[in-house]
């Protein structure tokens, strides 16, 4: 099947990230639930259930919207629900992504996104649920952070902290593990890392929303009694 | 070592090149990423093998950072880790050339090997500035990078200098400061919003943070949802 490669801009990044895409008439875009801030009066929405309730139990909402530009091109202006960074990238029908389950922000219709069961143990000890969002296919994809993307060349391994993983490429495995000795993974603070295999590319986040949730604590009001 | 900044103010985070056998201390909680070959130890103290133990554990959790250390060698060749910051924000590099730094507890990140550091109880007028009880002491030659809640900006200070409790990352040895007022009388200072300041005297240089994350804080507390008691 024919497909396009999306014209678009990304501005604000990496604290503010959001992405204008320029739809050919026609065209459809795939744009995670609620992430639409703008768009041009001519596009048509329609809400799809994408990957029923796997979808539903990997935390990310279980609706996708399309948004297919009618009579002419159209823009949509598409914003995460987190202040950070928007990462592209365009798939050619070969490479594998793999996303951390809040990560998913918009991708072509060509794309294909599924939800993957990463097992008991690597899901729930990674903290960041049992599900990991798997695209391929072809066409554009979005993808976006809390805090700055960076982007790893892995070639013999790497080790990130689960709270910092964006996504990764096919051909990268991994285990959930701990830091150091025994003592570290008590008492570090490091609490569990996601230990990489193999080679590809690795996208992290440079800030975690754990610490800050940890920082708003004791301004919680409190109930008078 | 080679130390870079990325993604300076506002996302920032920093990665560390280590040769081979070099080590970096960092807070506990900052490691973002890391190659494979490094090998961690957990302390509770700064120096790898010294004193201090409990009670200097327990004077830092009062000092709002963690608990302990992780020191990172590099082992059999050069390796690299990425340290983050928990609240958005800025981090610097300070180069110790013997002169000591004070450091707001809850600012320090990491350290290289040879500058040494010890907590430090800064007395009740601590308590009334809003500041933490602790400030960290940094001494010795080498690298510390600290960090802040938005942009970090020097401000070098001959004679003397007032800074709102609440902005003061770290200063030189050279200053000290005391409580004052603001405005011309108490009234008006704690009327006027700005309440106690930090009078600063001597000479040196002062690295203040542009936003205060305790006025912040307080500015969504009434949309945070309340602890039951």
């Amino acid at each position: 099947m024919e497909h396009h490669k999306f014209e678009y801009t990304i501005e604000g990044a990496p604290d503010y990230a959001f992405v204008e895409v320029k739809l050919p008439q026609n065209e459809t875009l795939k744009v995670e639930a609620s992430s639409m801030a703008t768009m041009d009066t001519n596009l048509e929405m329609k809400t799809k259930m994408k990957g029923g309730l796997s979808r539903f139990l990997s935390g990310e909402s279980i609706f996708i919207n399309e948004f297919t530009a009618r009579n002419g091109s159209g823009r949509i202006g598409i914003a995460p629900s987190m202040p950070g960074d928007i990462k592209h990238l365009h798939l050619d029908g070969g490479q594998v992504v793999y996303l951390q389950n809040s990560a998913y922000l918009a991708s072509g219709v060509n794309v294909v996104v599924e939800t993957k069961f990463q097992g008991l143990m690597k899901g729930f000890f990674s903290g960041e649920g049992l599900f990991l969002i798997k695209c391929s296919g072809t066409g554009d994809l979005f993808f976006n952070s809390y805090g700055a993307i960076i982007e790893l060349d892995v070639n013999d391994g790497y080790i990130v902290d689960t709270g910092n993983i964006v996504g990764f490429t096919e051909g990268l495995e991994y285990d959930i593990t701990k830091v150091g000795g025994y003592k570290s993974l008590f008492l570090s603070g490091e609490g569990l890392v996601a230990k990489f295999r193999g080679s590809g590319k690795i996208w992290i986040q440079t800030k975690k929303v754990s610490p800050l949730i940890y920082w708003a604590n004791p301004f919680r009001p409190q109930k008078g009694s | 070592m080679n130390i870079e900044f990325e993604y300076r103010p506002g996302s920032t985070a920093v990665k560390i090149t280590l040769d081979a056998q070099e080590s970096i201390t960092a807070e506990g909680g900052a490691m973002i990423a890391m190659s494979p070959n490094m090998d961690i130890q957990t302390t509770t103290q700064k120096n790898k093998g010294g004193g201090g133990g409990l009670l200097s554990g327990v004077k830092r959790m009062f000092a709002q950072e963690s608990f302990f250390f992780n020191h990172f060698t590099a082992k059999d060749h050069s390796g690299t880790i990425y340290l983050g910051t928990s609240l958005p924000g800025d981090m610097i590099n300070l180069e110790l050339t013997g002169k000591k730094i004070f450091v707001q507890g809850g600012s320090y990140v990491a350290s290289s090997a040879d500058v040494h550091m010890e907590t430090r109880w800064q007395g009740a007028k601590n308590l009334l500035s809003g500041e933490s009880l602790f400030w960290i002491e940094l001494s010795g030659h080498g690298n510390a990078i600290i960090n802040a809640f938005g942009v970090i900006y020097p401000i070098d200070i001959d004679g003397e200098y007032i800074i709102d409790t609440g902005h003061i990352v770290a200063y030189e040895e050279g200053l000290n400061f005391t409580l004052s007022k603001a405005g011309s009388s108490w009234m008006s200072s704690i009327l006027g919003g700005e309440g106690i300041v930090c009078l600063f005297k001597g000479k040196g240089r002062i690295w203040c943070q542009s936003h205060s994350s305790t006025t912040f804080g307080q500015q969504i507390t009434p949309h945070l949802k309340a602890i039951k008691k």
